[in-house]
């Protein structure tokens, strides 16, 4: 075979493993299961359905003066785009494990290119939902599509840093990773996406607005519709800020235990 | 060269740590010279290989390698059951950055496993002797300075064998190799030097016969 003896750049390496990895995972999550594909398209819709259905059977038709569908499409999207990649990110290390065997690959590069992927695939998904919404005849076209764009990357970011660290938790401690996934569940109903925090009563609705997640959602909406009523005390900022401290840590536990998540 | 600095080795069970497999190994392996591994069952060989190789971390000491260093050709990792052989293949390709010279090295893999039609099946369609003829082929289409081969030469049935033999006579020319088998006549075909594991310590001897003979003198009569 041709000689090819020039070492690559540590960048070069990094880059065709986050390729070759990226196209690998896109099939299997894809093709894992006969009906994966569906699954992934079917999953925020049963849960907007469900929800909707629920609202409009106790006759909430207006939330925060907007349609309550629109609402809580909006909100079960943003929310996706974070639960995703953060769940599916956790397990990439240990889904991954095989790969480490070829020293190119680190397990932080597993984590990245399956939150990206996941993030890539619920992006597609949104567009989707939000077609067939506005084919319904719901007023889904954003007003304002940059600062709904900004609260989508925030909020993967958010993502991005949940799988950092968990995925570091997961394959050392598995006790600790099956408490992390049980916490996701309190943040389903913690971030606003199946009813609104302004309801919520002083002090504990502050306390709600520690979750970024609040935040980022209320950005988007206010993205799709002006009128729409957000809590005042809503910042982008915070989201980013957040996002940032916590990807943060969580790549320095990845640094710092990079060789023991790569060890059998 | 490889140099192995005081490496030590135990794995992680459910039930805390297991033995130490290697204490304190030191080595340095230079290139063009084809070293021989021996010893007993569970003294460590294959987990030696697996740590210069880089499929596994060591947990005290370090390895460093100033030279492409194949994976233990035998124990390609990562080839999910639901993928194709291509599919794999093209992995592999992929983060050794050969995407340029795809096509060609998916031929030869192709070619020199012998799959066929098969290639473009998920492996969990594939007999371990498939399965083994692609990892093979795969660590054989890149060019390493080093290879490391463990038992993997004996996969296969016996026109593959013959093969990999002659596959193995051509990479001796060029490159080094490091060669972990119970078969005698194959380490003496190939192998100057040889490495004696026992006790969790390697030995190094520049002669392999002085390996074998420490070895077999170590055994119980």
């Amino acid at each position: 075979m041709a000689a090819t003896k020039t070492l690559r750049s540590p960048l070069d390496v990094t880059l065709s493993v986050w390729k070759a990895l990226f196209l690998r995972e896109a099939v299997n999550r894809i093709s894992r299961e006969r009906t994966a594909w569906v699954w992934l398209l079917a999953e925020p819709m049963i849960h907007i359905v469900f929800i909707t259905f629920i609202f409009s059977f106790v006759r909430v038709r207006v939330v925060g003066g907007i349609d309550t569908a629109v609402w809580i499409i909006v909100g079960f999207l943003v929310f996706f785009m974070f639960r995703r990649p953060a769940q599916q990110g956790m397990t990439a290390v240990g889904a991954n494990q095989a790969l480490f065997s070829y020293r190119q690959v680190k397990p932080v590069d597993a984590v990245l290119v399956r939150v990206g992927l996941e993030g890539f695939l619920m992006l597609v998904v949104a567009i989707i939902v939000l077609i067939g919404a506005g084919l319904l005849g719901y007023a889904v076209v954003p007003a304002d599509p940059l600062s709904v764009l900004a609260a989508v990357f925030g909020v993967w970011l958010i993502g991005l840093s949940f799988a950092l660290a968990a995925s570091v938790a997961n394959e050392l401690i598995p006790e600790l990773g099956w408490l992390i996934t049980q916490s996701l569940i309190p943040l389903y109903f913690a971030s606003g996406i199946i009813f609104p925090i302004t309801q919520i009563p002083q002090p504990y609705r502050d306390w709600l607005m520690i979750n970024p997640l609040v935040h980022g959602l209320e950005v988007a909406r206010l993205g799709f519709a002006p009128n729409y009523q957000a809590l005042p005390e809503t910042s982008i900022a915070y989201v980013y800020a957040y996002a940032l401290a916590a990807i943060f840590f969580g790549l320095t536990l990845q640094i710092r235990f990079a060789t023991r998540l790569a060890a059998r | 060269m490889i140099i192995v600095d005081d490496v030590y080795k135990r794995y992680q069970t459910k039930h805390g740590a297991g033995r130490w497999v290697l204490r304190g190994v030191s080595l340095t392996i230079p290139t063009k010279v084809n070293v021989g591994l021996v010893g007993r069952n569970g003294a460590g060989k294959s987990t030696l290989l697996g740590l210069i190789g880089g499929i596994d971390q060591p947990s005290k000491g370090r390895i460093e390698r100033r030279c492409h260093v194949s994976w233990p050709m035998g124990r390609a990792g990562g080839l999910p059951g639901v993928l194709t052989g291509r599919q794999n293949a093209k992995f592999v390709c992929r983060i050794h950055g050969h995407e340029d010279a795809l096509p060609d090295r998916l031929a030869f893999i192709q070619d020199f496993a012998e799959l066929g039609e098969a290639f473009d099946e998920p492996i969990y369609t594939y007999s371990s002797g498939m399965k083994s003829r692609l990892q093979f082929a795969l660590s054989l289409a890149f060019d390493f300075d080093v290879y490391i081969a463990d038992e993997s030469i004996s996969a296969g049935d016996i026109a593959f064998q013959k093969k990999a033999k002659a596959a193995f006579d051509k990479l001796a020319d060029h490159a080094t190799l490091i060669m972990v088998s119970h078969g005698v006549g194959l380490l003496k075909q190939f192998c100057t030097a040889g490495i004696w594991l026992a006790d969790g310590k390697a030995h190094w001897f520049d002669k392999l016969d002085d390996a074998l003979k420490a070895y077999e003198e170590s055994l119980p009569a």
